[in-house]
């Protein structure tokens, strides 16, 4: 495929609560064995994307760790590339650190590349899509610029601080605006942009010298009326993992094997890291239903309508609901938990019961010991 | 990585007859086990482990596949600058034309070549269809402390199943004075794994004086240890301790799966120290339906449980229907149990389809059932 792939970073809004303080979001865990960053990374090389740029915010190792030098993706070693772009500057402000930014700081990467075409999406949406129909029809369409949303009629409670937008009846966007969970019904955009490298690069020398507060965004909202701007939607499974809840409700959601169908897709396998974990041990004493397991547990106790990531132990007695348990998490005899988030290599040993809602998860910190 | 200057060379070639249809399309180091491995992958995360960095593995019977799988080193991380794992097959030559091997020795003799080029100080001889754990450096250091030309690893088992092995019987410094292959009346427990370290230069003579020899069978076990004991060469006995077993036939593959069952087994597989690595395969977690009943099983991802599961080992992509039940059972990869089937007391081979509503099997057999056929009802 002739574009390059370029992974932007979440927008100013998102909060992870607790989860984004140890690492950046696109490498939070998700689902059991997965990154955020996994999704989108295995839409692009799945697409015959070979050349892809990850920007990455913050807290770099993380990122480093997990994608290496992106075999695991699929990316031909010799022909491809999976660079990870640090801003290698630190930014006088938090406000400063913002996409433009970071592309400008990488300019010489993003010129260098031979592909005519770039491709621009963030981590934090998870879906499934074949990015080859949409350079398709973005060539075909002659638009300017060809902008991903899904249609949503639940605006109010989900997607809230994204992107919104305003289209006519030619899918050509007007107005780019802000959810603010007013309405019920919206077209989300997914902030992931389909255009020739040129323009990208125009586009993003132009914000630079606009305002050094503008995020790629702005400037596509500038130039909405000098140039075609289209929409392209897509079907299936869309999440937007900008709060703690979502995170939360995204994947409860993705534990019913139904939802989990509008993601991954025969033929479309999503990619992550090894981690040559052995399978799951679930003794004499354990009782587990409704649940997404990883590899490389022991389980003894019961767990129910939960997820259970790589290398976590459940002892005896203690039971698990509507949680989250991320890697290496230890749960002690006769805990209790419902609606928890627990991160990674936490040790839940003495507390006997911890409560949260589903509005509400409780986190339960990394490697915190309670 | 910098690597000791010992190269393996792992015999992967047999079948394996007695698993039957397991090893119809599949030479025996490629089955199956414990849901989400390959018997192979054992020597060869070994290996890894101990710091070999050369990797020989002599393939012969039914090895389209197994070729393709061992020749992806990454797998193992011994994709190495200066190593990496070579598929050795029979091949035509210059001189002999198209030989099979005609036994462990001479599989080795068919690729001195090979060795040459790499010229390692030792050879590592082990065996593709073995599960256990085991570090070859410490053999290694052993063999060189003794000072012996060859070094054969050895079990302690019972007088009884000594009978079933090849039996070194050694003085008091675990020297080996003499070789009994299946004795009758065993002297000794000492039981080969048919793991061997020699020194190549040794070895090297040896093989080609064996190869000449018209009254060879071409195995280590039956005529080069013979050979060298009947040279007075030093030959060490090494003592392992740990699981270890040569799944053979179907009863004794699915006894092993289930040795994984108990808590702290030996064969541990969660030892983060020492990890056996395989295939990675880029699957879902495992689902686990509302419904779903599970008690003593060991499971790994990709699968998918909406029935019960007792006492039984699911592998990768197997799937288990609503209402079906499978106790003290194995599921092999990918294969799939239909609504409401019972599955009693069996190995369901790779990617079978059990009807809904099937009954296979039964909690008095006395063999477990081996269910192979592409469609079973």
């Amino acid at each position: 495929m002739k574009a390059l792939g370029i992974i932007s970073f979440e927008n100013s809004q998102a909060n992870v609560g607790g989860l984004d303080d140890y690492r950046p979001v696109p490498a939070i865990s998700f689902l059991g064995r997965y990154r955020i960053i996994d999704f989108i990374l295995s839409n692009m090389t799945n697409s015959g994307i070979d050349n892809v740029h990850v920007y990455c915010k913050e807290k770099p190792r993380n990122l480093f760790d997990h994608l290496g030098a992106g075999q695991q993706y699929n990316i031909n070693s010799k022909r491809g590339q999976l660079r990870i772009l640090y801003g290698e500057k630190s930014f006088a402000a938090e406000v400063y650190n913002n996409d433009i930014a970071n592309y400008m700081l990488n300019m010489q990467y993003i010129e260098e590349d031979s592909n005519p075409y770039v491709i621009v999406a963030p981590s934090y949406f998870i879906y499934s899509l074949d990015f080859t129909n949409v350079l398709q029809q973005h060539i075909e369409s002659k638009s300017d610029i060809t902008v991903l949303y899904t249609n949503t009629s639940e605006a109010k409670e989900h997607f809230l601080d994204c992107d919104t937008l305003t289209m006519d009846k030619d899918k050509r966007i007007t107005e780019i605006g802000h959810n603010r969970g007013k309405r019920k019904s919206a077209a989300i955009s997914l902030e992931a942009y389909v255009l020739s490298k040129n323009l990208f690069i125009e586009l993003v020398k132009k914000a630079s010298e606009t305002s050094s507060l503008y995020w790629f965004r702005d400037i596509l909202n500038d130039s909405l009326e000098e140039l075609t701007v289209t929409g392209y939607g897509i079907k299936g499974f869309v999440g937007c993992i900008n709060s703690l809840s979502e995170y939360f409700r995204i994947t409860m959601a993705l534990s019913d094997r139904a939802t989990a169908k509008g993601l991954f897709k025969p033929g479309w396998p999503i990619y992550t890291q090894t981690n040559d974990s052995a399978p799951t041990i679930y003794g004499k004493t354990s009782d587990v239903c409704g649940s997404v397991i990883a590899n490389g547990c022991v389980i003894e106790g019961t767990v129910a309508d939960s997820v259970v990531s790589r290398n976590v132990t459940i002892r005896k007695g203690a039971i698990i609901k509507n949680s989250i348990i991320l890697p290496g998490a230890y749960i002690g005899e006769n805990a209790k938990l419902d609606h928890v988030i627990v991160d990674k290599y936490a040790i839940i040993h003495h507390v006997k019961e911890l409560k949260g809602t589903a509005e509400e998860p409780v986190y339960v910190k990394r490697r915190d010991r309670i | 990585m910098r690597a000791n200057n010992m190269a393996a060379m792992i015999l992967a070639g047999g079948r394996g007859s007695r698993l039957h249809e397991l090893t119809k399309k599949v030479a025996k180091p490629a089955v199956h086990f414990g849901g989400k491995y390959r018997i192979i992958d054992f020597p060869l995360s070994n290996c890894a482990n101990s710091g070999i960095s050369t990797v020989g593995v002599l393939t012969q019977y039914e090895s389209v596949l197994l070729n393709a799988y061992v020749a992806k080193d990454q797998f193992w991380g011994l994709d190495t600058n200066n190593g990496g794992v070579y598929v050795l097959t029979p091949r035509e030559t210059d001189d002999k034309g198209l030989d099979v091997f005609r036994g462990t020795a001479d599989a080795i003799t068919q690729n001195i070549d090979f060795l040459d080029s790499i010229n390692p100080e030792y050879v590592l001889i082990l065996s593709g269809d073995h599960i256990y754990k085991m570090n070859y450096e410490k053999m290694l250091a052993y063999h060189q402390r003794k000072q012996a030309d060859a070094t054969i690893a050895v079990l302690q088992v019972t007088l009884e199943e000594a009978t079933r092995f090849g039996i070194m019987n050694c003085d008091k410094d675990d020297m080996i004075e003499e070789f009994e292959e299946k004795p009758a009346h065993p002297k000794s427990n000492l039981a080969s794994m048919g793991i061997y370290i020699f020194n190549y230069k040794t070895l090297r003579k040896y093989l080609l004086q064996d190869d000449k020899n018209p009254d060879s069978s071409h195995d280590f076990g039956k005529d080069i240890i013979p050979t060298y004991l009947n040279d007075h060469r030093r030959l060490a006995a090494y003592r392992f301790k740990g699981y270890w077993k040569d799944v053979g036939t179907v009863d004794s593959l699915w006894e092993s799966n289930m040795d994984l069952l108990e808590s702290n087994n030996q064969l541990d597989l969660g030892d983060q120290g020492w990890k056996i690595y395989t295939e990675n395969i880029n699957s879902l977690p495992t689902y686990i339906g509302d419904e779903a009943k599970i008690n003593n099983a060991y499971i790994t991802q990709g699968s998918i449980v909406l029935g019960e599961v007792k006492n039984s080992v699911i592998g990768t992509g197997a799937e288990i229907g609503k209402g079906a039940k499978v106790v003290d059972s194995v599921i092999q990869p990918g294969a799939k149990i239909g609504e409401g089937a019972k599955v009693t007391r069996c190995i369901v081979a790779d990617n079978v389809e059990v009807a809904p509503g099937a009954v296979l099997g039964s909690s008095k057999s006395e063999h477990i059932d081996l269910v192979a056929k592409k469609y079973a009802e």
